[in-house]
């Protein structure tokens, strides 16, 4: 759960005291805008991306402006900017206004979990304002420190002192830095960048931080984030709506996250097991529809509607319905299998009969009587089938499931559909 | 800050070696030992053990056990509990909720200062409280296993703590030998000890350690306590992208590494895995490098191309596992621990090609499973008829549902409108198939079900006729008789039809009148055929059916078995067993259902038969016609409407009844007299179902309706002939009646706004309402439809049937807005149709005088008795093959007091 840019960073920065540059929204009109650039001499303009997006690339996709007639110019060519990276795009909706900060000094700051320290750890460099990743590592200061204690101004004045930083700025950061910790603490976050903050001095001619972008994301796992009452939009678009429907189903019992791979995909793949579906997923790769783990023992209700929501989205593209595990420890094969063979039969009856092939390869608690059970259901749905125990190395079973998946492409649909009157 | 353990870290790390993991001497605490997961796991974890799990605890719980066949484990509210009642422990192991890990780990280490071990099964646990836990348990010296994790387990020791590693039956999986075990994935921890086992490799002491963002004990301790475990002479170590974990180790013996999650790259969220979301550096590939660099490898090793050192290998596919292993091992001289057990080829346990041409890589063969699956399923395969898990039956049924948006209820899936097309018979039998009969099996319903109607000289028609007399209502009268048809009346069929399911169960055969019964008669042996003889002479009856469906297999063992003479319930046996081979043999239904089929049939004959007195029963005729005529031609339908009104129906009469009786079937089972069924069933207790008494369930809806709920059609029918009386109406049925319907209607309706206005002055708001228009659903259109009447409508117009009483009611409703006593127009809803269709039927006859306006109510009555008898076995038998015992009652804690 991704968060970027100063309109709601700015927010939560607000929390805890944080300075930020002035930002005004979308929606500022031309004379708020206008004010802005003659207080603060120019403004940034930003496109708002929901969720994350790469910090490389970005830029291009930053104007900067110090009349208004800039800046609304500005605003039309980045209020629908769209952004490559990797295999994503991400399409802004809006833009931001930025108040420039003018700095003789940029910081770089970052809080997160490292698997290194196994702890908390602070960057930081007074090399701020360009990519993190670009910097040697003798000009950045990585400072794991206890959680139970948190983020302390030594840490930060120990480790600006060490990068030899400015004594100017030390001071201000040492001051406002551990104020960063409340926020990543207290809010459930996993990650928090700030790069750059401008250091600028105030009327007094005293430095003050100045946040001047934000990055942050949550942990889903926490549900502290909620108390900052954040409109649930912002998260939304992290999923199509397909996920979105079945992650409601979530609970911290049983049934992970699930996932589009390919909405063209043609095997669809109730998986069992977050090694399973590692597995799975690499092995299938483009030809899946989604990528799933339903472990954790779901009960019959919840396994029933998540398989009618995995069907009514999926199975009528697919060829093969493929459900997949390795040998359970927990899992009740009875019950999730009668759950996805109802759900099965549910869609047949509802949306008319669809060509499958079906491959099933599993182990666990009451193997047999789920299997007869989804054995049954095939039989009387007319749908060809194999069902594997554990004894078969899953990586065979799944390279049976493509070939069943080519042989349905090249010719086996039209035969399945004209076998079950599809 | 952390305490001093095992020098050589900057951290504290405890444990020096994989032998001291999983030891005979730890003791462990359950934190919510009795939660659902632990409840199924742990027990099985303290048995393999031998015992090693001192206490659990579950706040609220002190003083319950859990009990494991070598004894139960006692629980307490707290740690301090425990630990004040004496018990002593090193290892706690936490199957905590997410919200709760953090705080029982701070309990564990608080309380005991004996900790020495944490095992954090837990999956989601926050970071926050990961690190926290972290930092707390360094501070303290205490070993942290997990989150998100099975658990750990050593073969040598015998000992599993935690979770469910190995499953549910350990010592298959966890098999003496020399290979250590560490995977980010449970479950795969299980199946790489497997696959290990395949090339004849055992382990020696296997850690899940979850795949959280905090990984609390990770490669580089495990690789310490592996250098130092002389029993380990190589380790398998399976990582998933995400984390430094296994950044920077250094092996002084031989390790196979499996990395997979290449795919993940391409991720922005976490899939399965919460800590398997990798950046740049720690992704897949990053990893792959790694080890290969720690084992100087410039590839992957696949079978094709298998790349490997002395020091290990790296493989992607956790199937390779095992042979890179051998050939790794093999390079430094070391044999495997034992013989190979098993192979990971592809073995097939169930399929079928459904008759489709496959290719040769699909056309894998069925082979006979391993232990002791191949025996499960083959009992499987010899299962006849359909299974059903039992559960909880209450306002729960698995063959109708009400759909609340259109108010129509579907029973096995089809919806009452369509099964109103089809007549009495064809619903009766698919209330219990679950799928409607096709010609000869309707025509063996009828013979079965018309043979058994005449009940002259049965003391069941006497106590219908006993009960008439003392003014009860057609349901009680009805009720009295039923009563009676026990299970007496129908053990001998049912021993007919059970003989016959068993003989021909396994032939495979699913046609009844495919197979060959004659030559089955040879091979019965006598106490068989005395089954088949049993009672009352029935060879009329056997030619009956022999006319009717002679090539059935039954029938014709029944024949040739009995020369000719079997007994009435044997032939009634073999019908039904006819009607229901095919739904059996294609598990439609139970086994159970099949032999309770012929009291199905005496029941519904004496719903029919009882419903008249006993003064129309004679020697040889029922209600006037001869017997011998109804059983050899007519349908029961038409019996049933002899019943009812005396004389025999036309078609269009018989198809109105049709219609009639399909929508009255079932209202869902939460009506009442559904109800009273299911509760009949319910006391008998189904989870026992021989006992279950089956007339009993039909009395129970019967004594289950009554003058508000099945015998209340009256009103509207009372409505109508108040307003039809004196109007001259000679044939509901002509259209060209010359009644002018909408003057009918118009003054009614402005008489009746009188009426409303007046009642309303006077403060009385609770005057009579028009019976059957308007309906709670459907309302508040300008113009209303109850879909169901629409639906009905239909069908007779499509048929050219006309009724001058439903032509009224559409006239009324629009009177009742022209005139402005409503604000739009009402639908005419579905009882309408019912009370119109019954009124019709019995128009002629009252207008000649011929019947009372209390034997019209009756007949209304006794209408709808007919129509959810049908309901009644739907939900009968739904509920004697689904149902737990004692399942209707509700709790006390449920009901209220308001006295």
């Amino acid at each position: 759960m991704q968060l970027t840019g100063l309109l709601w960073g700015g927010k939560l920065l607000e929390r805890v005291e944080f300075p930020t540059a002035e930002v005004l929204g979308p929606e500022a009109s031309v004379d708020e805008i206008k004010d802005l650039i003659k207080r603060k001499g120019q403004v940034f303009i930003k496109p708002i991306f929901k969720g994350g997006v790469g910090k490389k690339g970005k830029s291009g996709l930053i104007g900067r402006a110090s009349d208004i007639t800039t800046a609304i110019s500005e605003k039309e060519r980045l209020y629908f900017a769209e952004h490559v990276h990797g295999t994503t795009s991400a399409k802004a909706d809006g833009v931001t206004f930025e108040g420039g900060v003018a700095a003789d000094h940029e910081v770089y700051f970052s809080l997160s979990d490292s698997t290194e320290f196994r702890a908390p750890v602070m960057t930081i460099t007074h090399h701020g304002g360009v990519d993190i990743e670009e910097l040697p590592a003798d000009k950045i200061k990585v400072v794991p420190f206890d959680p139970l204690t948190g983020l302390k101004s030594f840490h930060v004045s120990n480790a600006l002192e060490e990068l030899g930083a400015p004594k100017e700025i030390i001071s201000p950061l040492v001051q406002n830095l551990p104020k960063l910790w409340d926020l990543y603490n207290n809010y459930g976050m996993n990650m928090l960048e700030l790069n750059p903050i401008r250091m600028s001095p105030n009327k007094k001619g005293r430095l003050v931080p100045v946040a001047c972008d934000f990055k942050g994301s949550f942990d889903q796992d926490d549900p502290a984030w909620k108390r900052l009452e954040l409109p649930s939009h912002l998260f939304a678009s992290d999923y199509s709506e397909f996920e979105q429907e079945i992650n409601q189903l979530r609970t911290y019992q049983g049934q992970s996250d699930v996932f589009v791979m390919n909405d063209k995909g043609t095997i669809t793949a109730p998986t069992f097991g977050g090694g399973a579906n590692a597995l799975v997923t690499e092995l299938l790769g483009d030809r899946a529809t989604i990528s799933s783990d339903f472990g954790g023992n779901p009960p019959y209700e919840k396994m029933f509607q998540i398989s009618q929501i995995c069907f009514k989205y999926w199975l009528k593209q697919s060829n093969v319905l493929f459900v997949i595990g390795g040998k359970a420890n927990n899992t009740d094969i009875y019950e999730t299998f009668r759950a996805m063979a109802d759900a099965l039969r549910w869609y047949f009856q509802t949306y008319g009969p669809t060509p499958l092939y079906v491959v099933v390869g599993r182990g666990g608690p009451n193997l047999i009587r789920g299997m007869a059970y989804m054995k049954d259901t095939l039989e009387s749905l007319g749908l060809p089938y194999r069902v594997f125990g554990f004894d078969s190395a899953m990586s065979e079973v799944v390279n049976y499931a493509l070939a069943a998946d080519k042989w349905m492409e090249k010719e086996g649909r039209k035969q399945v559909s004209a076998l079950i009157g599809a | 800050m952390h305490k001093e353990g095992v020098k050589g870290f900057p951290y504290y790390v405890g444990v020096d070696s994989l032998s001291e993991i999983a030891t005979k001497d730890d003791r462990v605490c359950v934190l919510n030992i009795v939660g659902g997961e632990s409840r199924t796991v742990t027990p099985v974890s303290h048995i393999y053990s031998g015992g090693n799990i001192v206490f659990g605890t579950s706040p609220g719980r002190s003083g319950q056990k859990l009990k494991t066949s070598i004894g139960d484990i006692p629980v307490y509210n707290s740690v301090k509990e425990g630990l004040a009642a004496g018990h002593k422990f090193n290892t706690a192991v936490i199957y905590l909720p997410p919200s709760g890990v953090r705080d029982g780990v701070a309990e564990v280490v608080r309380k005991n200062p004996d900790l020495k071990k944490v095992i954090i099964l837990t999956e989601k646990v926050s970071v926050r409280d990961s690190r926290i836990v972290r930092a707390i348990c360094q501070t303290n010296g205490v070993d942290v296993f997990g989150g998100n994790c099975l658990g750990v387990a050593d073969s040598w020791n015998h000992v599993r703590i935690g979770g469910a590693l190995g499953g549910n039956a350990p010592e298959e999986s966890l098999l003496k030998g020399s290979v250590a075990l560490f995977s980010n994935s449970g479950n795969f921890t299980t199946t790489i000890a497997v696959y290990l086992g395949t090339e004849g490799w055992g382990t020696t002491t296997s850690i899940s350690s979850g795949k959280d963002v905090y990984i609390q004990y990770g490669p580089k301790e495990f690789t310490h306590a592996f250098h130092n475990d002389d029993r380990s002479k190589a380790a398998v170590m399976y990582a998933e992208p995400g984390g430094y974990y296994e950044h920077g180790l250094k092996f002084d013996k031989p390790v196979v590494a499996c990395v997979v999650g290449r795919w993940k790259a391409k991720l922005t969220k976490a899939c399965g895995h919460a800590g398997s979301l990798a950046g740049s550096g720690d992704n897949a590939m990053a990893k792959e490098q790694w080890f290969m660099d720690y084992f100087d490898c410039d590839d992957i090793y696949t079978p094709e191309k298998p790349v490997f050192t002395k020091k290990g290998a790296v493989v992607t596919n956790i199937a390779h596992i095992p042979e890179a292993l051998s050939k790794v091992m093999e390079a430094n001289g070391i044999k495997p621990d034992f013989e190979p057990t098993g192979d990971l080829s592809l073995k097939c346990w169930m399929g079928n090609n459904q008759g489709l041409n496959l290719p040769e890589e699909l056309d894998v063969p069925v082979v006979t499973a391993m232990e002791p699956y191949d025996e499960q399923i083959e009992a499987i395969d010899k299962q006849v008829g359909a299974q059903f898990p039992r559960q909880a039956m209450k306002d729960t049924s698995g063959a109708s549902m009400m759909d609340p948006k259109t108010q129509v209820t579907k029973v096995h899936k089809v919806s009452i409108l369509d099964c109103s097309k089809k007549n009495l018979e064809e619903n009766l039998v698919f209330s219990l198939m679950k799928e409607y009969p096709e010609e000869r099996a309707t025509k063996l319903a009828n013979l079965a079900f018309n043979t058994y109607v005449n009940m002259n000289g049965d003391v069941a028609l006497a106590a219908a006729d006993a009960s008439r007399e003392a003014e009860n209502s057609p349901n009680t009268v009805l009720a009295s008789a039923i009563s009676i048809i026990g299970k007496g009346r129908a053990k001998k069929a049912t021993a007919a039809i059970d003989l016959m399911t068993e003989l021909f169960q396994h032939d495979k055969v699913e046609d009844p009148f495919a197979g060959d019964g004659a030559a089955r008669a040879g091979a019965l042996s006598a106490d068989q055929k005395a089954v088949l003889t049993d009672g009352e002479d029935g060879s009329k009856f056997l030619e009956s059916a022999k006319s009717l469906g002679g090539d059935s297999m039954f029938i014709q063992l029944l024949d040739a078995a009995t020369g000719g003479k079997p007994s009435q319930d044997a032939v009634l046996g073999a019908i039904w067993a006819t009607v229901g081979w095919s739904g059996l043999m294609r598990k439609k239904i139970s086994k159970l259902t099949m032999g309770e089929l012929p009291w199905y049939s005496l029941v519904f004959s004496a719903f029919v038969g009882a419903s008249v007195p006993a003064a129309k029963h004679t020697a040889d005729s029922f209600c006037g016609v001869k017997s011998d005529e109804i059983i050899d031609g007519w349908s029961f339908t038409e019996t049933a409407f002899l019943a009812l009104i005396g004389k025999k129906p036309n078609k269009a009469e018989l198809f109105e009844f049709s219609v009639l009786l399909g929508l009255i079937i079932s209202n869902g089972p939460g009506t009442i007299s559904a109800q009273g069924a299911k509760g009949a069933v319910s006391a008998d207790g189904p989870q026992d179902p021989l006992r279950v008494q089956i007339n009993k369930a039909f009395v129970g809806m019967l004594t289950h309706t009554g003058f508000a709920h099945g015998g209340n059609g009256y009103e509207a029918v009372a409505f109508l002939i108040d307003l039809f009386k004196s109007s001259g109406l000679k044939d509901p049925a002509d259209k060209g009646h010359g009644i002018d319907l909408k003057a009918i209607a118009t003054k009614y309706s402005r008489d009746y706004a009188d009426y409303k206005k007046r009642e309303k002055a006077a403060g009385n708001i609770d005057y009579a309402k028009v019976p059957c228009i308007n309906h709670p659903v459907f309302k508040g259109k300008d113009v209303n439809y109850d879909p169901r009447e629409q639906f009905v409508s239909g069908l007779f117009n499509d048929k050219g049937i006309y009724n001058v009483f439903l032509d009224f009611y559409h006239n009324i409703v629009q009177s009742m807005f022209e005139t402005k006593v409503t604000k739009n127009v009402y639908c005419v809803n579905v009882d309408a149709v019912i009370a119109v269709i019954l009124l019709k039927m019995v128009w002629g006859l009252y207008n000649d005088g011929k019947i009372s306006d209390a034997e019209v109510e009756s007949a209304g009555f006794t209408t709808f008795l007919f129509g959810r008898m049908i309901g009644t076995a739907i939900e009968a038998d739904d509920h004697q093959n689904r149902g737990r015992n004692m399942d209707t009652r509700t709790a006390a804690s449920k009901c209220s007091y308001v006295g």
